[in-house]
């Protein structure tokens, strides 16, 4: 058997990629006019071209273009690309951690990104502990265990993208309950990404306990030596990239293949790839001779490509509707507000902030955006979720994102500086 | 001990000025500059040394005094033991110096910079304003052109009014006022939704927002200003973006706000703020303490 595109695989693999890229933009444009995430957008045209409307009123025209059952070659073709834009998504997303912004920010900052991650992640962790059957989870062998750690980071977890463009909007960002709010929502990335790989990595193997040393211990060990000598590496090399390489040829060639390395090396070694690319980004955003421009040419490249394609291919994974539990839905979204309002707020006042101004940080920390959807959909590609527990992950991601902003202003109009 | 004095008091003028005692070689050139700028802001001095009092240390030191054209009876001489640091620092408190000269080494080795010379730590927790030499010289250093950084703080108003009476004081011909521009998440919301003009005019707002605050800080100046203050806006990491922008423009001096936070070792591993320009001091350093806590 042949491995390589035919020509008829090649057109449609080229017709579904534009089909997802064109529609997702228009939509995606029409819900600006609106207020509304571009990511919503992407998720709509997945929604439309997926099974859950093509698929259900034009089943042959979902199956020409979407071939993902009767067609291996473009179904390995189009994994391989949505695969490559998770890995070039938390990369992107890495870029933007700064470190030293957690530390400038101080004490409010520490105690705030504490908070919004362990309040959330008991509360997940309790639930779904304690009532694994309401997310329709058995309660054999590790599957309660891997499911309910996984619950605990999803809810811990914030959108730094979101968050970030909200605080712009309101005329926030660099007052202090902005930056505490920036540095919070990095801290909760940075832990959140690196639970979540070790509970990759325990679901595909089951989850032995001589395993779990192994992974924690390679992804400390992977973390500390990209993030001290790998950092420091970087740092001295990139000014000779940048100057004697072709700009902005060289630094994009060596920045992407360094996150595909280390995506490489992660997996290798039983450990995610997602957490490889999401190190890169951060020891290559942190350093101080990466150009805003080259910086601002990556992320245009990942956002308008590679986002696009993963949130549309969401879409043609799963039936929105017939997935759609109301229960589900509706208890990830009670948890959500809770855990993230009280982590954040508790922790905002632990370090010296008003009532008022912590419960601020608590809406804005808990818009979950698009990295809430990443996380899902690669813990439902893992088999630790199934689709309702999915849809409702999409679900409150979206609501939290929208909300977060009219909930802030309430609690931040009688802050005169703020306004 | 009456701390109350040091509450609340300005950072401006300089009626103390402190210099750390180090017999190295550079003793004289220090001791030269530090009676010039005494002179120059009509300031007492006081000069401290942790160690040993021996009868060569006194004899250097009166003999030094002698070359630097101090008279030994015009200024203030304490000897205490104890660890470098915490003595200097305590004895700053206890004779209300405010300002504290020392010499420095521009850049230090690794191994150094990561432990922390006393020039270094001390420039971290004082709670009076430091001046860093890095090349003192006898006939005293040029302060032409200062470069103050104009930080979003409630200190940078104390400091810019520091900074115009230093420049008043020493001749200085031009203060360069720079903001750096950085908005972490910046470039990833450009990238997800905006249109061209979007961005250009959110990078246009954040222009303004930075004049607009350096406006209101020369409105607000205490301190008479006869000397051209150039406004400039440069892009990058806070702290090692002013470091790149003062070595380029060589300037003679630094002038930057005191650290809000604590400054310790992990702050050196992941580096930010105030420890990109001791990391590699790009020219003499002034941080300026204005006793306003802003971490509170």
């Amino acid at each position: 058997m042949s491995f390589r595109l035919g020509h008829s695989d090649l057109i449609i693999l080229l017709l579904a990629i534009a089909t997802m890229l064109i529609l997702s933009r228009i939509v995606a444009e029409l819900g600006k006019r609106l207020k509304l995430p571009v990511v919503m957008g992407e998720l709509l045209v997945g929604i439309v071209l997926g099974p859950t409307v093509l698929g259900t009123m034009f089943p042959e025209a979902f199956a020409f273009l979407f071939p993902l059952q009767s067609n291996e070659k473009v179904a390995y073709a189009l994994d391989g690309i949505f695969s490559l834009s998770v890995i070039m998504l938390l990369f992107v997303a890495g870029m933007e951690v700064e470190l030293p912004l957690v530390l400038r920010q101080g004490k409010a900052a520490i105690s705030t990104g504490f908070g919004s991650m362990i309040i959330p992640f008991f509360t997940g962790f309790a639930v779904a502990w304690f009532a694994p059957d309401i997310f329709g989870i058995l309660d054999t062998g590790n599957n309660k265990w891997i499911f309910s750690l996984f619950l605990g980071t999803a809810l811990s977890i914030s959108a730094l993208p979101v968050i970030a463009r909200i605080l712009m909007d309101m005329n926030i960002f660099k007052t202090r309950i902005g930056m505490i709010i920036i540095a919070a929502a990095m801290f909760n990335d940075l832990v959140g990404w690196l639970i979540f790989s070790v509970i990759l990595s325990l679901s595909g193997n089951g989850g032995d306990h001589g395993h779990v040393g192994y992974t924690i211990g390679y992804v400390i060990a992977f973390g500390a030596f990209m993030l001290f000598i790998g950092r420091i590496l970087i740092n001295r090399a990139l000014p000779w990239i940048q100057t004697k390489l072709s700009w902005p040829g060289g630094v994009l060639a060596m920045s992407l293949g360094l996150c595909l390395l280390c995506a490489a090396f992660t997996e290798s070694i039983g450990i995610h790839a997602i957490l490889g690319a999401f190190i890169a980004g951060i020891a290559i955003g942190d350093s101080v001779h990466l150009r805003e421009q080259a910086r601002e040419i990556i992320h245009q490249f990942v956002t308008n490509f590679f986002a696009p394609l993963f949130f549309v291919s969401i879409g043609l994974k799963v039936n929105f509707i017939e997935n759609f539990d109301v229960s589900i839905v509706l208890i990830v979204l009670v948890l959500a507000y809770i855990g993230k309002v009280a982590g954040a707020g508790l922790g905002g006042i632990a370090g010296g902030l008003k009532r008022n101004d912590a419960l601020a940080v608590g809406f804005g920390l808990n818009a979950r955006g698009a990295m809430e959807i990443i996380l899902g959909t690669l813990a439902y590609n893992a088999g630790i979720i199934g689709k309702p527990v999915f849809v409702a992950l999409v679900v409150m991601a979206l609501v939290t994102s929208l909300t977060s902003a009219p909930l802030m202003r309430m609690f931040i109009k009688d802050t005169p500086e703020l306004k | 001990m009456d701390y109350t004095k040091l509450k609340n008091r300005a950072s401006w003028p300089f009626e103390t000025i402190g210099v750390a005692i180090a017999f190295s070689p550079r003793l004289e050139s220090i001791l030269c500059e530090a009676r010039i700028l005494s002179e120059r802001f009509n300031a007492n001095l006081v000069l401290m040394h942790v160690g040993d009092r021996t009868r060569n240390k006194e004899h250097k030191l009166s003999e030094l005094l002698v070359k630097a054209g101090i008279k030994e009876s015009s200024v203030r001489i304490i000897w205490s033991e104890g660890e470098a640091v915490q003595t200097l620092l305590h004895l700053c408190k206890l004779n209300i110096v405010d300002l504290l000269v020392m010499g420095a080494m521009k850049k230090e080795n690794v191994l150094q910079y990561y432990l922390g010379t006393v020039a270094r730590k001390i420039s971290r927790k004082a709670k009076c304003s430091v001046l860093l030499l890095t090349e003192p010289n006898k006939e005293g250093s040029k302060f032409r052109k200062l470069v103050v950084n104009i930080a979003e703080s409630p200190k940078t108003s104390h400091t810019l009014n520091t900074a115009i009476y230093f420049a008043r004081h020493n001749k200085s011909r031009e203060i360069v006022a720079v903001s750096e521009m950085h908005q972490p998440g910046l470039a990833m919301t450009i990238a997800e939704d905006v249109t061209a003009g979007e961005a250009a005019r959110i990078r246009k707002e954040i222009r303004e927002g930075a004049h607009s605050m350096l406006n209101d800080l020369l409105e607000g100046c205490k301190e008479e200003c006869n000397i051209e203050i150039v406004e400039k806006q440069i892009t990058g990491k806070p702290g090692y973006a002013i470091r790149a922008f003062a070595a380029q423009k060589k300037a003679d001096l630094l002038v930057i706000n005191s650290p809000d936070v604590k400054y310790g070792i992990i702050d050196r591993i992941f580096t930010h703020g105030m420890e990109y320009i001791l990391e590699d001091l790009p020219s003499n350093l002034l941080i300026v303490h204005s006793r306003v806590n802003t971490a509170e």
